[in-house]
């Protein structure tokens, strides 16, 4: 029994407890790390051994408060149990056939790239701006992603796999289907990151005008693109006012929400830098609008196609006063499974549209704020500035690579709404009054 | 002034030890020790009355060799006076059983029962 020693357990003990300490400190929001830091600094003044260490689980409390990481915690359990059963969902099948790799590899990518990008993003965009549309938009994200999987798993394992050239057609498919994603996620990623200066009211009108398109774009295509100018369910004119609405969500919605996210952009700087502000703020306004809705409207459809062979009752809400024959009714679900990919090209082409369209919405709104004003002086009253305040970019590169000390973090961080930490330490207070 | 009741036991324990010799940078272990609060407790009190500009920070300039800097701590002016008045309700609400509250404080504080200790200093 020569490797042991007397102690020697306790020694382990306070040394993994030591490095835990040291690594937790990361997760601590930069303008509290200070705080955290002292707390395990001063430990070294504690008598070692059981004092030290009780010294230093209270270290570990307050550090863990300070991360919120019981918050985070919470975040990554639920996104942990939205992956679990996305995988539960696709994995089974027929080992070899094609719709079981296909969805196996969809949804092990997905989950894996759901998991990774944020880490990627927050080192180089930061965290999460501190918004409820900014989470909201994150979440929505990665919902619509893995039940996009899951829906298009369904759909495949009911179409049937071609062979030969076709297959490996297929395959290519399928491999551009998860580029596509991954530019979503990291889109969805980048444009509620910090660093990357889109401002509220862009988020915003972005979303707002996505989620409308998406809506309508859904009542249109609600069982794949085809090339028919009405659906059955629709109500049969020629041209039905619903798709004459489309397009106009498709084509003027990102005008309107580029120039509504110029026309609302009031910060700092020169009168290029505005400009170029502006242009940022309208580009990114149009892309959102197009991206939510053509990610909106592949979800749905696909959601659909996949329930249509389970949900009688959608089949009759689709057919509305058509009694369908078993036969006539697998044909519909099979023409439909064969159009879904139909919005693989509204994923690629809808983000491009708006991007272009919310161009000219910067042309439409920097016209209309020269007319009245210089940029960036006295345009239509918009509430507010681009997120950019004093030291939330330093806090944000900080935490890429620093311990340096850092300021306190403003409000619409992440990590650093005041708010938070007053409820926090009051919590933490309100604690102690009760435990002590 | 602030009243009584706008801190905790713990809260005026803290204060009462910095309190004691305003001028000087304490550090957290013998606050601690003074207040008997333990660092899980003590710490979140510490930050929340340097958030509200009652008590200021620093790094020690010159550690102990071996040792990692510390963080030291004092009452702002504004902490101060806030200090003072909030123990000085205390000590008026403990009226003359101040005294010996204190006692019985310094023993709560020990063994964690909440009952304030009032220093005015």
């Amino acid at each position: 029994m020569s490797g042991l020693r007397p102690g020697g357990g306790a020694i382990w003990l306070r040394r993994v407890a030591a490095a835990a300490g040291r690594g937790a400190l990361r997760l601590v929001p930069a303008g509290r790390r200070d705080w955290a830091e002292a707390i395990w600094a001063e430990a070294y003044e504690v008598p070692s051994g059981f004092r030290r260490l009780a010294w230093r689980a209270g270290g570990v409390r307050v550090i863990a408060r300070e991360a919120l990481m019981a918050r985070k915690i919470g975040r990554w359990l639920l996104f942990a149990v939205a992956a679990a059963l996305a995988i539960r969902a696709n994995w089974p099948g027929p080992p070899g056939r094609f719709a079981t790799a296909i969805a196996r590899m969809d949804v092990v990518t997905t989950v894996l790239l759901l998991a990774g990008l944020p880490l990627l993003a927050r080192c180089f965009l930061g965290p999460a701006i501190y918004s409820r549309l900014a989470r909201f938009l994150r979440a929505g994200g990665y919902a619509a992603i893995l039940a996009l999987m899951v829906a298009k798993a369904s759909v495949l394992r009911g179409v049937p796999a071609e062979t030969g050239p076709a297959l490996q057609f297929d395959w290519f498919a399928q491999i551009v289907f998860l580029v596509v994603m991954a530019g979503y996620v990291a889109a969805i990623l980048a444009l509620t990151a910090p660093r990357s200066r889109v401002a509220p009211a862009t988020l915003a009108v972005g979303t707002g005008a996505g989620i409308a398109l998406g809506v309508v774009m859904y009542a249109v295509a609600p069982l794949g693109l085809t090339n028919d100018a009405t659906e059955p369910w629709l109500p049969g004119a020629a041209i039905d006012p619903v798709v004459v609405l489309a397009w106009i969500l498709l084509l003027g919605g990102p005008v309107v929400a580029g120039a509504v996210a110029v026309l609302r952009y009031r910060g700092p700087g020169s009168p290029q830098q505005v400009t170029n502000v502006r242009i940022w703020q309208g580009g990114a306004a149009g892309f959102l609008a197009t991206g939510i809705g053509g990610l909106l409207v592949t979800v749905l459809g696909t959601g659909t196609v996949a329930l249509m062979p389970r949900a009688a009752w959608l089949r009759n809400l689709l057919y509305p006063g058509q009694q369908l024959l078993p036969a006539v009714a697998y044909s519909h679900e099979f023409a439909a499974s064969e159009r879904v990919g139909g919005y693989g090209l509204i994923l690629l082409a809808f983000p491009v549209i708006g991007l272009v369209m919310g161009l000219f919405g910067v042309a439409i709104g920097n016209s209309a704020t020269s007319s009245g004003s210089s940029p960036g002086g006295e345009g239509p009253p918009g509430p507010e500035p681009v997120p950019d305040p004093p030291d939330r970019g330093l806090a944000a590169d900080a935490e890429v690579g620093t311990d340096e000390p850092r300021g306190d973090l403003p409000r619409w961080n992440e990590e650093g709404p005041d708010n938070e930490h007053g409820e926090v330490t009051a919590g933490v207070a309100g604690c102690v009054d009760v435990a002590t | 002034m602030r009243s009584r009741s706008e801190f905790s036991a713990q809260t005026l324990s803290v204060l009462s030890a910095l309190c004691e010799e305003p001028s000087q940078w304490r550090h957290g272990y013998a606050l601690a020790g003074q207040t008997g609060l333990k660092s899980g407790t003590l710490y979140p009190i510490l930050i929340r009355l340097a958030d509200r500009g009652l008590v200021e920070a620093c790094w020690q300039e010159e550690p102990a060799p071996g040792r990692p800097r510390r963080h030291l701590y004092r009452l702002t002016a504004a902490g101060l006076a806030s200090a003072s008045g909030a123990l000085a309700s205390a000590s008026e609400a403990l009226g003359s059983a101040a005294r010996p509250a204190a006692r019985a404080g310094a023993r709560a504080a020990r063994t964690g029962r909440n009952v304030v200790t009032p220093v005015v200093p």
